[in-house]
Parts: structure tokens; sequence; C-alpha cells
């Protein structure tokens, strides 16, 4: 037997406990090794195990802009250069909103028989299912540079900026993931809802069409709607080749910030009461 | 009928890293099951909605000292997981106070924490993730992981592979690499082949003679008889007897034929 080093002692006092808000975040912070290596753990079961698992995150790109320039330059005609280009700088961020809210909820579910077992931070899997979404988006920007060499749409400068924007929007979908976690947490077919209330957002973003299509009286969606905001601080320094304005950034900034802030608070509010639903 | 000590004076000596004062758990249930979200907003619009409380355990006084083998006995539906999870910090008590010091490590339920598809290698790392520790920790425990688990030679194949001894060997290595201060037990004390079974359970004594504290729920009460020093005995949530093995057993038992 080894002489194994005993673990950093832990002290646990039901009645000392910090404001949940602070105490999820220190757990967390303690528990970082977990948070990574969850997240090492959903890219491996991800694309390791099959060579058609990466493969595919690249074929997809391709096989979506095909399709959707045969629909919509052939019969619908929208008046942008590259729409494939456009449209995949749209879709391909919405793809990480999408699919990592949809993933936050099924972990919720995935780690019900883990989380009665052992303590752990109920968070770690939420934000880790966030990071293995945007790992995956990271991966798709490939095909859509290889496209946009394709295409010879220019690639300007500004690109840089996009790591920045694609911040943003990390905050902003792990706030809203942790509040639609947390309700789907208590009513399991909260899941099945949500899907509908996607397909809306979708259209109500302009992923697919251009802006200037929008009828005036539908424009207000789109001003109220944080997510075409947050699409515009992606598409601009890609799809544009310029910097969005600073206006923009701190519209961005500031709905990345509440949305995080206020999915924090809940997921920490009721993260005690995971345990009890279950 | 005579009750055995319910109230007990403060152990002496050691540490003690388990201390419950007056521990409740309470849980909202709704009168009428609600499992989805439109029944839950129709409900809540309509006024309909209402709960009542259900006490999973309720004043439940508790010390438990370093170098104890602690057993709970009790019915199913009794409150002994719902005790085991207070300790753990899964559950936070509605009333009372909870005061544990040092590592909870429970051993986990075969399958929980593991996945399938992953190599015994990849899952030796996540699993020892789940309680706590680091890679580079892991890194200095592996190989003592992969030899007492008697699974060098399968180490690197995808744990599909393995029988449910195999994972059970893996589950009870990972969680015993180092010493807990709190070893938590829910029903499972000895795991394999019986080979494995004398090993494991020569590592849990050995932990307890140094200083752990084992917690062990089972219905089995042969195993409660012998390897427990004291018992607690729930009943309803509420804590029916606390004392040594030989004190509250024989009663048990007897409220168990009755």
């Amino acid at each position: 037997m080894p002489g194994p080093t005993p673990r950093s002692r832990s002290y646990y006092d039901s009645d000392q406990r910090p404001a949940p808000f602070i105490e999820e975040w220190l757990e967390l912070l303690r528990y970082r090794h977990l948070l990574w290596q969850w997240s090492a753990r959903n890219l491996t079961l991800r694309y390791k195990r099959s060579i058609l698992g990466v493969l595919w995150t690249l074929i997809e790109p391709l096989m979506i802009m095909t399709i959707l320039s045969i629909v919509f330059s052939a019969l619908f005609r929208f008046d942008l250069p590259n729409y494939p280009i456009y449209v995949l700088v749209g879709l391909t961020m919405w793809d990480f909103f999408r699919r990592s809210n949809v993933a936050m909820m099924e972990e919720i579910t995935a780690t019900q028989n883990l989380a009665t077992r052992v303590y752990l931070p109920q968070s770690t899997f939420a934000v880790a299912a966030t990071i293995t979404y945007l790992v995956n988006w990271l991966l798709s920007l490939a095909p859509l540079l290889l496209i946009m060499l394709l295409l010879d749409h220019p690639v300007r400068g500004a690109i840089l900026l996009l790591p920045m924007a694609m911040m943003v929007t990390f905050l902003f979908t792990l706030g809203v993931g942790l509040i639609v976690s947390t309700v789907a947490t208590f009513f399991p077919d909260f899941g099945l809802i949500y899907q509908v209330l996607l397909t809306g957002l979708m259209y109500a973003t302009p992923i697919i069409y251009p802006l200037d299509l929008v009828p005036e009286q539908f424009r207000i969606l789109l001003k109220i709607n944080p997510l075409s905001h947050i699409l515009e601080l992606v598409r601009l320094p890609v799809y544009e080749g310029v910097m969005p304005p600073p206006a923009a950034w701190f519209t961005g900034v500031i709905m990345a910030v509440s949305s995080l802030l206020a999915g924090w608070w809940i997921f920490s509010k009721y993260r005690d009461a995971f345990s009890y639903v279950r | 009928m005579p009750l055995a000590t319910c109230v007990e004076i403060r152990p002496s000596g050691g540490t003690i890293p388990i201390d419950l004062s007056h521990v409740g758990v309470c849980f909202r249930v709704p009168n009428e099951s609600i499992h989805s979200f439109k029944e839950y907003v129709l409900q809540r619009l309509q006024g309909r909605l209402k709960y009542r409380d259900l006490w999973a355990l309720q004043g439940v006084d508790l010390m438990v000292r370093a170098g104890e083998f602690f057993g709970i006995v009790g019915r199913n539906g009794a409150g002994k997981s719902t005790l085991l999870r207070v300790i753990s910090r899964i559950l936070r008590p509605t009333s009372g106070r909870v005061i544990v010091r040092g590592s909870v490590v429970p051993l986990l339920e075969l399958n929980a924490g593991f996945h399938p598809d992953l190599t015994g290698r990849e899952n030796i790392y996540l699993n020892a993730g789940l309680l706590g520790f680091s890679r580079s920790e892991v890194d200095q425990l592996f190989d003592w992981v992969v030899g007492f688990a008697e699974l060098e030679e399968f180490i690197h194949l995808p744990l599909r592979k393995y029988s449910a001894g195999m994972i059970a060997r893996l589950g009870f290595s990972v969680a015993s690499m180092v010493q807990p201060d709190i070893l938590v037990l829910d029903e499972y004390l000895a795991v394999g082949d019986p080979a494995f079974q004398r090993k494991s359970l020569e590592r849990i004594n050995n932990f307890c003679r140094r200083g752990s504290t084992i917690l062990l729920a089972s219905h089995s009460l042969e195993q409660v008889e012998h390897h427990c020093d004291r018992v607690a005995w729930i009943e309803h949530g509420r804590l029916r007897a606390l004392g040594p093995v030989t004190d509250v057993l024989p009663e048990y038992r007897r409220s168990m034929e009755s």
C-alpha cells in the first residue's frame, strides 16, 4: 500500500455558508479540475471515438452551405454578396447557442444519479457543457474560413476581433442556459417547450435573412432580441470585415454580463433544491 | 418496551468529524403530483397548487468520532440515505445544523460516474475528478489504483468490455486511493469476488484503525453486527435508538419480527 497523501482538509458547517451566489462560484473554483476534465470528457466522447465525429463538423457546414445557396440564392434572391458566408457565420453562432443550451438541460438529468451520491458543485456540468460547444464552434471556423477563401470573400484584419465576440456570446449563452436548465430540473417537459421557443427565437434573429428585408413593424422584434445584437458583433468582423462600433460592444457586453449574473443568481438560488426534487 | 439510550453523552476523546444537531430535512410535496411545466402553470394560475410537508428527517442529534465504524439501520424509506446525503452535503438541512470536518468520500454505486465508451484509464481520471482530485494528484496514484484493482491488462480497453466485477473493483480502488476522513458506504461494503472482498474490507478496516470514520447504511444486520462499533436506528425520519451494536440491534430485530 502506498502512503497516500491526505486530501486538502475541508470544513463544512451548514450554518456558516456564504450566500449561494458566492458559494457556488467558490465551489466551482475549488472544483475547477473537474470542470476541465468534464469538458474534456464531453469532447472525447464527441470526437475521439469516431473519425466521422471530427469530419462531420467539417462536412456539415459545407452541406448546409450548398443547400442554402441553392434555396436562397436561386429562389429568394437575397441581395447579399456571398450569401452562404452570411448564413454560415450566423448558423455557427446559433448552433453554439442552441446546442449548449440543450446539452445543459440534458446534462442536469444525465448526472442525477451521480449528484445524489457525491457532493459536487452543480454548475460544473452546466459550464462544462457550454465549454464543450464553444470548442465545437471554434472547430467549425475552419470550414468557414475555407469557404471564405473558396468564394474569394475578403478576410480582413477585423476578424481578429472574433474571439472577443465569441467570449461575449459564451457569457450570454451560459447565463441563458443556467436559467433554462434550472427550470428543466423542476419540470422535465420544459425541454420540449424550450425546443419550440428556440425555433421561434431562431426566426426572430436575422440568421438566414438580411436585416433590411424585415418590414418596419417587425424591426422592434429584432431590436429587443439580445441575440440579434450579439450576432451583429460576430458577423461584422467576419462577413463585413469591419470593426463593430463601440456602442455595439457596449450593448453586447452589458447583455452578456446581465444574462450571466441573472443566470448565476437563479441557478445558485435553486441549486440546493435540485437534490430535493430528485 | 425499553428503548436503548436515545440521548447519549458526548463521545469522549478524539475529534468529532460528524456533528449533527436537531437536523431536519423537509421535502415539500405537492398535494397532486406535478410532473410537467404545463400542469404547474395551470395549477398555479387556478390557485390549486398546495404543498404538504414531508419530514424525511426530524430532530436528529448525532455525533460520530474519528475512527468509528458507524452503522445506520432502518426500514426502507426510514431516512438512512437522507441522513447520508445530509452528511455528504448533498442535501442542505431544512432545520438544525450539520458540521462535517474533513473529506467525505462515497463508494459510488456501480456505473455512477463511469462511462462505457471511455477506457479504464480515462475513467480513473474522471472518477477521481468527481471525488475532487486533480489530474496531477491522480498521476501519482494511478499505478497503485490499477494494481489494486488488478486490471493492468485491461486498463486501455473501453469500460464496456469490463465485467461488472471489474468495474466494481475499479470503483473501489479509485474511491480508496487516498485515505478519506469519512468513507460513506450506502449498502455497498464489499465488492467483487471473495478474494477482492477480503482485500477491500481489509483496506476499509485499515482506514478505520488509522482514524477514518466509516459510515455504513445497510439492511444486512449481520454486516452491521460484524463491523460496526455503534449503530443508529432510524424510524420515520427520527432517531429511534443510538448506541453500541449489542444494545441497539437486538431491539431492532425484535421490532422487525413483530
